[in-house]
């Protein structure tokens, strides 16, 4: 008898204790959060420059993209290519919800994903590859 | 072959679903499992030791089996089926709000099988339910709406383009009751359709956190305006605040057609607290306060039952066994619950077939568990609700635009604000309003008005939710609008 | 609320951005939740204690069903109250007589608790003084109690003497040891039946009778009866009076010879005395006035020491507030304490009548009990108490020790009083009034009280007195409800009882 009680005590003690474990390991995930969201917002993509036979842009830099990344010839673009094949305003990169997407600016030799033209918009995933003139770049997850 | 945007004309549908691991809601949940395992096993050892004390026996053996685990095990089950659909459904949602919710719907549930069966009962097809049961009926059935609402919204338009339909819906809604409403304990509160009854405040608030947000995200900048000046008060254009008065005039309706005060405040101080979530302007609020006292004041005077309620709180111990009764007895359980509770199950018992305190399945569950479970486990519910609210205030911080914002974020008020209303009325911080404690009362319409809640926010928390389309075919000229934007 | 805002065109206020308005809402809630937990804490740490032990919490009335209370007994463990068990195993309680009704009260299931039996029911039933472990099983249901019994210094003899000696009178007597505050006698008639109120099979109709029985046998008038004091409250003053140094034992009035025949004129207000023929042309000093029962000089004394020392002074004596006490005790008052005058009085005629016990003054038997009590004890207030000892094998159990309270008056002063008290039983002109409060062999002081309600009712009759005089050893005050004179009825009554009490404690 005074066992059962014993052990209903510890049972009583032990939902207590499970409670305040949820609690806590909530409170950690929250705090994790919380420090996520304090370093600012998480990158949204990068481009690796994978081939660039003018050396401009460097080949194996990359770039952190902005929600909206312009990308041609001139020198107000967001990257600068210089190619002469590639148009002054080339085409630009915008992130929507949770997907890129690659729209071409009207340019003389068109943008192509994974070697596709691009028709107006299109749709490009993490570790597609985004020719613009000569230059190929590859677009990979942003570092969290 | 050239890749379109034609040829997709929705985005994102024909991405292939990758599911997604969803560690954190797994371990959260499996904390969740344990921590009800081990509560059914100390309420079911508690229920045997009772009935033997009764019959004058003594229990042989150390006997542990958890409390109904049938009803356990569904409840579990049920929620960690809604687990994976997420994890399949790939979804980056929300990881904490299920396990919360789980937490404690599941202790409402042990709540509900420790009091007496016969308190309320059903019967469908011959099959008699009692509390405990039709709870976990209930449960179920929120737990679906919470995974369903969390998979199938995926756009918020529905709700942002029909506000003002929702908002006469919500109308229509008040006025049934108002019309064919029965009365329960003075208030007319319970909406009978044939045999499907329910309180329609309960989903009328939803209703109105829709209607509130679509309308404050409107007209945002609007109300933010400083163009009235009214002696040292700094109003908005005159026709900007009516909505404000409308409310007033609404909740204090509420009060006198169905005497429902716990509604009126609850629906007065969110739509406050969202009024001030899209102005940032502090006088709203004092505004709203002066309303509020002036509203008080004249009910108080007015009404008989308004009276009363306020009397029985400042001074219940006046007339202990009559008016006060409720209120007289829900202290001394705390009392009785001390530090660490008595334990599940052990509090008291009916006495002389009457409960300890009255309506204490519906509007004092927080006061039986204070009782069992002591200041410790009534802390940590406490702190269970305060992280729903965090998860949803969260949400609405990062929510991509002012409508899912303010929608958020009145969301998770709806149901902090109406804790705390509850709560403080049960611990005689302010008078007692009749509604119920989210996700732990028994009721249908209150569990499941609750899971919509729940499930919006799980819906909103999805990164992907309602992508905007993609960009239209450019015109060179968008560029320069862009640089522009950026600059 | 002052962070700057960015003004666009037109005086518009562009909104804030939305998400520092909801981590401010998140805050407020948050502190609301502090609230709802101080709240919490409040109830369930801070008066659970409280509320655990309230007679009328359901656990405690379910537990009293079940328990054994433990047992009330006197000073010389005669027992008062016992508990058994009914054929069903539940809990009976069973009362010696009725004497002891209006102190030790009843503990029903039906009416609840009442008396020491309400006051010490936490105790009675071993829900309090358990250690804090002990408490946890407690919860469970399963530790064995400790139900503690009570000693009280309590005389059944005395006090059953008391109660014969009142007869079909209504009436208190309170008595006291002086040294210690221990209450040896604390009787009230009518009185009830609690054996009866306690059984459960007899109860309804005991209770149904019981209150609506205009004599109000439920009522313990020693404690909660307030009476108009008359001549008794001139102790009072007289304490008053000295302590203030407003008025010497040596003071005499020069007109208070002359006011005799005609009365004493207070702004209008004419207080007349019924003693002139016998105490002639001389002025009367405190002794001489005390034995005559002297209003004039009582009321002139009153105006000398001046509203607030008398009010003062009366609540050292334990007016103006309830008693500290093991029994709720009712509020004596020597005025209303409306009026604008110092002290409360409405005009030098109220504390010219409150002087000599006559104006909006009402007390306590139990009250003027202490009055005496303070003089006999050399002007030392002990604190009065009725439970000597927590007994029983629970860890509550502990012995209550005397205490004094605080000292009224000087010990001077108190000889002075005492010497007057003395000459007021035993002195020529004292002895027409309250012969009979003498006890043979024993020197006795006492002041008799005749309050005058109004013409058409014999007034209530007062004595509050001890002995012996030289080392007091028990105090007394008696009032008999309408029971005349206080020198015909209260003081040979008083006499009586200590004189019993001398036979039974021995002489000195």
């Amino acid at each position: 008898m005074d066992g059962f009680v014993l052990t209903l005590w510890l049972l009583r003690l032990l939902f207590l204790a499970l409670l305040y474990a949820f609690l806590f390991a909530v409170v950690r995930v929250l705090l994790r959060d919380l420090r996520l969201a304090s370093r600012g917002p998480a990158e949204l993509g990068r481009l690796v420059v994978v081939a660039s036979p003018r050396g401009e842009p460097v080949p194996g830099a990359s770039f952190s993209l902005d929600a909206v990344t312009t990308i041609g010839r001139d020198v107000n673009n967001s990257i600068v290519v210089d190619d002469p094949f590639a148009s002054a305003e080339h085409g630009v990169l915008t992130f929507r919800g949770r997907a890129w997407y690659v729209e071409d600016l009207a340019s003389t030799n068109g943008t192509f994903v994974n070697g596709i033209p691009v028709d107006g918009v299109a749709e490009i995933g993490f570790g597609d590859e985004l020719q613009v003139g000569e230059v190929r770049l590859r677009l990979d997850r942003g570092r969290s | 072959m050239s890749i379109a945007a034609q040829a997709r004309p929705f985005a994102g549908a024909g991405r292939r679903i990758r599911p997604r691991l969803r560690a954190t809601e797994t371990t959260l949940l499996v904390i969740v499992a344990a921590t009800l395992v081990v509560g059914a096993m100390s309420l079911g050892a508690t229920q045997r030791l009772r009935e033997a004390r009764q019959a004058g026996e003594t229990l042989a053996s150390i006997d542990l089996a958890p409390q109904d685990p049938v009803a356990l095990a569904v409840l579990l089950g049920a929620v960690g089926l809604v687990h994976v659909a997420f994890v399949l459904a790939g979804r980056r949602t929300d990881q904490v709000l299920l396990p919360a919710v789980a937490m404690l719907g599941g202790i409402g549930l042990l709540l509900m099988q420790r009091l007496p069966q016969d308190l309320v009962q059903q019967s469908f097809f011959g099959l008699v339910l009692g509390l405990g049961q039709l709870q976990l009926v209930w449960l179920l059935i929120a737990i679906s709406v919470i995974g369903t609402l969390a998979l199938a919204v995926r756009s918020d338009a529905w709700l942002r383009t029909y506000k003002y339909t929702w908002a006469a819906a919500g109308i229509a809604l008040l006025a049934l009751t108002f019309v064919f409403g029965s009365e329960t304990n003075g208030a007319r509160l319970t909406l009978s359709i044939g045999p499907i009854s329910g309180q329609p405040s309960e989903l009328l608030k939803v209703i109105l956190v829709v209607f509130l947000a679509g309308y404050l995200s409107e007209n945002r900048s609007l109300l933010a305006e400083e163009s009235t000046r009214l002696g040292p008060l700094r109003l908005p254009p005159i026709p900007y605040l009516a909505p404000m008065g409308a409310m007033w005039a609404i909740a204090l309706g509420i009060v006198i057609v169905q005497r429902d005060l716990g509604a009126a405040l609850l629906f007065f101080a969110v739509f406050l607290a969202l009024l001030y979530v899209a102005t940032g302007r502090m006088s709203y609020v004092m505004g709203g306060l002066i309303l509020f006292l002036v509203g008080a004041f004249v009910l108080y005077n007015l009404f008989g039952h308004v009276q009363q309620r306020v009397d029985n709180w400042l001074d219940p111990w006046a007339d202990p066994s009559g008016a006060g009764f409720q209120v007289v007895q829900a202290l001394y359980a705390l009392g009785r619950g001390g530090l660490l509770g008595v334990g599940l199950g052990a509090g008291l018992p009916t006495i002389g077939g009457r409960l300890p305190v009255p309506a204490v399945h519906t509007d004092y569950p927080l006061v039986a568990l204070g009782e069992e479970l002591g200041l410790v486990g009534l802390l940590a519910i406490l702190g269970l609700y305060l992280v729903v609210v965090e998860r949803g205030l969260r949400i609405a911080a990062a929510a991509h635009d002012d409508f899912r914002s303010i929608l958020a974020a009145g969301l998770a008020l709806v149901i902090g604000v109406q804790v705390f209303i509850i709560a403080a009325g049960n611990l005689k911080l302010i008078p007692l309003t009749g509604i119920t404690l989210p996700l732990i009362s028994y009721g249908g319409s209150s569990l499941l008005a609750n899971a919509i809640v729940v499930g919006f926010l799980l819906a909103l928390s999805d990164r992907g939710a309602g992508a905007p389309a993609p960009p239209r075919t450019g015109r060179p000229a968008r560029l320069a609008r862009l640089r522009r934007a950026r600059a | 609320m002052t962070e700057p805002r960015t003004h666009a065109a037109g005086g518009r206020t562009s909104a804030r951005p939305i998400g520092a308005s909801i981590f401010r809402t998140g805050i407020a809630l948050a502190c609301a939740f502090t609230v709802l937990a101080l709240g919490a804490g409040w109830w369930q740490v801070v008066e659970a204690q409280r509320l655990a032990v309230s007679p009328d919490n359901p656990a405690v009335i379910a537990l009293a069903r079940r328990t054994l209370r433990g047992p009330i007994v006197d000073r010389q463990d005669r027992w008062l109250a016992r508990s058994g068990r009914d054929q069903n195993g539940e809990a009976t309680r069973e009362y010696r007589d009725p004497t002891i009704s209006p102190v030790v009260g009843y503990a029903s299931r039906q009416f609840g608790t009442s008396g020491i039996e309400r006051a010490y029911n936490a105790q009675l039933l071993g829900l309090v003084g358990s250690d804090p472990l002990g408490g946890l099983a407690d919860k469970f249901g399963v530790a064995s109690r400790d139900p503690l019994g009570l000693r009280l210094a309590l005389d059944l003899r005395l006090q059953r003497a008391a109660v014969d000696a009142l007869g079909s009178d209504f009436g208190a007597v309170v008595m006291l040891d002086p040294a210690t505050g221990e209450i040896l006698v604390l009787a009230s008639t009518p009185t009830f039946d609690a054996s009866a109120v306690a059984d459960p099979a007899t109860a309804e109709d005991t209770f149904a009778v019981l209150r609506v029985d205009k004599t109000n046998p439920l009522l313990p008038r020693a404690t909660l009866g307030r009476y108009v004091p008359g001549s008794v409250f001139k102790i009072v003053t007289a304490i008053a009076a000295l302590g203030s140094r407003a008025v010497t034992p040596e003071t005499v009035f020069a007109e208070q010879p002359g006011a005799e025949k005609q009365g004493l004129l207070v702004d209008g207000f004419r207080i007349r005395d019924g003693h002139h023929a016998v105490t002639g042309a001389t002025p009367l000093d405190l002794v001489g006035a005390t034995e005559a029962s002297c209003n004039i000089w009582y009321a002139l004394a009153g105006l000398r020491t001046g509203g607030v020392s008398l009010v003062t002074t009366a609540s050292d004596l334990g007016f103006g507030a309830p008693i500290p006490f093991d029994l709720p005790t009712a509020i004596s008052r020597v005025t209303s304490g409306n009026g604008s005058a110092p002290g409360g009085f409405e005009d030098d005629v109220e504390l010219a009548s409150a002087a000599f016990g006559q104006g909006q003054t009402f007390v306590t038997p139990l009250q003027m009990a202490l009055v005496a009590a303070t003089v006999a004890n050399d002007g030392v207030l002990m604190k009065p108490h009725l439970v000597t000892a927590l007994t029983g094998d629970g860890p509550g159990a502990r012995t209550a020790e005397p205490e004094a309270w605080r000292r009224v008056l000087s010990e001077d002063d108190a000889r002075a009083i005492q010497a007057a008290m003395q000459k007021a039983v035993e002195g020529a002109l004292g002895r027409q009034f309250t012969a009979g409060a003498r006890v043979a062999g024993v020197p006795t002081a006492g002041k008799s009280g005749t309050a005058e309600l109004d013409d058409t009712q014999a007034p209530h009759s007062w004595f509050i007195g001890f002995a012996p005089v030289d080392d007091p050893r028990v105090a007394i005050a008696v009032l008999v409800e309408r029971g005349g004179r206080g020198g015909e009825r209260a003081a040979p009554l008083a006499g009586k009882l200590m004189t019993r009490y001398f036979e039974l404690y021995g002489r000195p």
